[in-house]
């Protein structure tokens, strides 16, 4: 797994890199200094957009739905009490945003049976290392949004379970048999999909 | 697919980077909604009578009709099986009612008049 910052999009709880200047920048945009919060915005910027994307797999929506979360936590930046990082209040908010936009209006996804992971570079007959990674990729984003969510934060995003739970605003034990059914599923049907897929490519 | 293939897949996709101009995109929201007035909170000082006398109303109509009720209910033998609708017709016609529709229509008057300002009417 990727080391965690929030530089390369990954959230990690231990690091505590930003939790100081987030902090300040925080008690500046309260006593009315708005411009501090785009320091808030250049340090999150990355990890909100990547989180929105492997929700909804598309740059544009993730972009959107990103805003609209930098939109919400300054509305309600009064509300961050200072016990969890302020990582942790904004990923939260964010994550309840994406799955609450989600349901809105859902991502184009097929489910995981109909999948069609022909990709139109294999050109040689065979699954290369890549085209089996996106379609393992697209598996996941093909799963039921309960185990797609947990698996997300977990794997795409480098939380541990602990973060994802608080994420997700559920126990923990439940985060972690959600991951557990989700790689269950993916393990199920991916030999299935794979195998499907290099029939057709032979024809 | 073994679990750590899987698992070594599922960990390692490459990032996105943000679009040039997201930074001040998202600034320029904040500052649209910085700007804006905050919205009317709702009135309670003005609709706090309003909603009180609503209450006291309510529990007065409906103490009433129970007391009305149960006056029916032994001023009668009934040599008739009374219904459950003779108490309520017989309070309907009777001089309280006045009383009590009059503190209803009060009552609606002053809601409409505490909520004037949140519908923006003059």
């Amino acid at each position: 797994m990727q080391p965690c910052s929030p530089g390369n999009g990954r959230i990690c709880e231990g690091a505590r890199v930003s939790a100081s200047e987030d902090q300040a920048d925080v008690e500046k945009v309260l006593e009315g200094d708005i411009s501090a919060f785009e320091a808030i915005v250049r340090r999150w910027q990355g990890p909100l957009i990547n989180l929105a994307y492997r929700f909804c797999r598309d740059r544009g929506r993730a972009e959107e739905m990103a805003q609209e979360a930098f939109l919400r936590a300054f509305r309600a930046l009064a509300n961050w009490r200072k016990e969890a990082a302020f990582s942790t209040w904004l990923f939260r908010l964010a994550t309840n945003l994406y799955r609450s936009e989600l349901r809105r209006i859902p991502a184009r996804t097929v489910s995981i049976a109909d999948m069609d992971l022909r990709d139109p570079r294999a050109s040689d007959g065979g699954l290369e290392q890549e085209d089996q990674n996106r379609a393992v990729r697209r598996a996941v984003f093909a799963l039921p949004s309960k185990y797609r969510e947990a698996l997300i934060l977990f794997y795409f995003h480098g939380m541990d379970i602990e973060a994802a739970a608080r994420s997700l605003g559920l126990p923990e034990g439940t985060v972690k048999a959600r991951l557990s059914r989700g790689r269950a599923i993916l393990r199920g049907k991916l030999p299935q999909i794979l195998t499907a897929q290099r029939l057709t490519e032979a024809r | 697919m073994r679990e750590d293939d899987l698992e070594h897949v599922l960990s390692n996709e490459e990032d996105l980077l943000p679009s040039s101009g997201f930074t001040a995109s998202v600034m320029d929201a904040v500052r649209r909604d910085a700007s804006l007035s905050p919205s009317i909170p709702f009135p309670w000082k003005r609709a706090l009578p309003g909603l009180i006398v609503a209450g006291l109303a309510l529990m007065w109509v409906f103490v009433g009709i129970v007391e009305l009720a149960l006056k029916a209910g032994e001023a009668q033998p009934a040599p008739v099986q009374p219904t459950v609708l003779d108490p309520i017709l017989r309070a309907m016609i009777s001089p309280q009612m006045g009383w009590i529709a009059l503190v209803l229509l009060s009552t609606i008057a002053f809601v409409r008049l505490a909520l004037r300002p949140v519908s923006g009417k003059s």
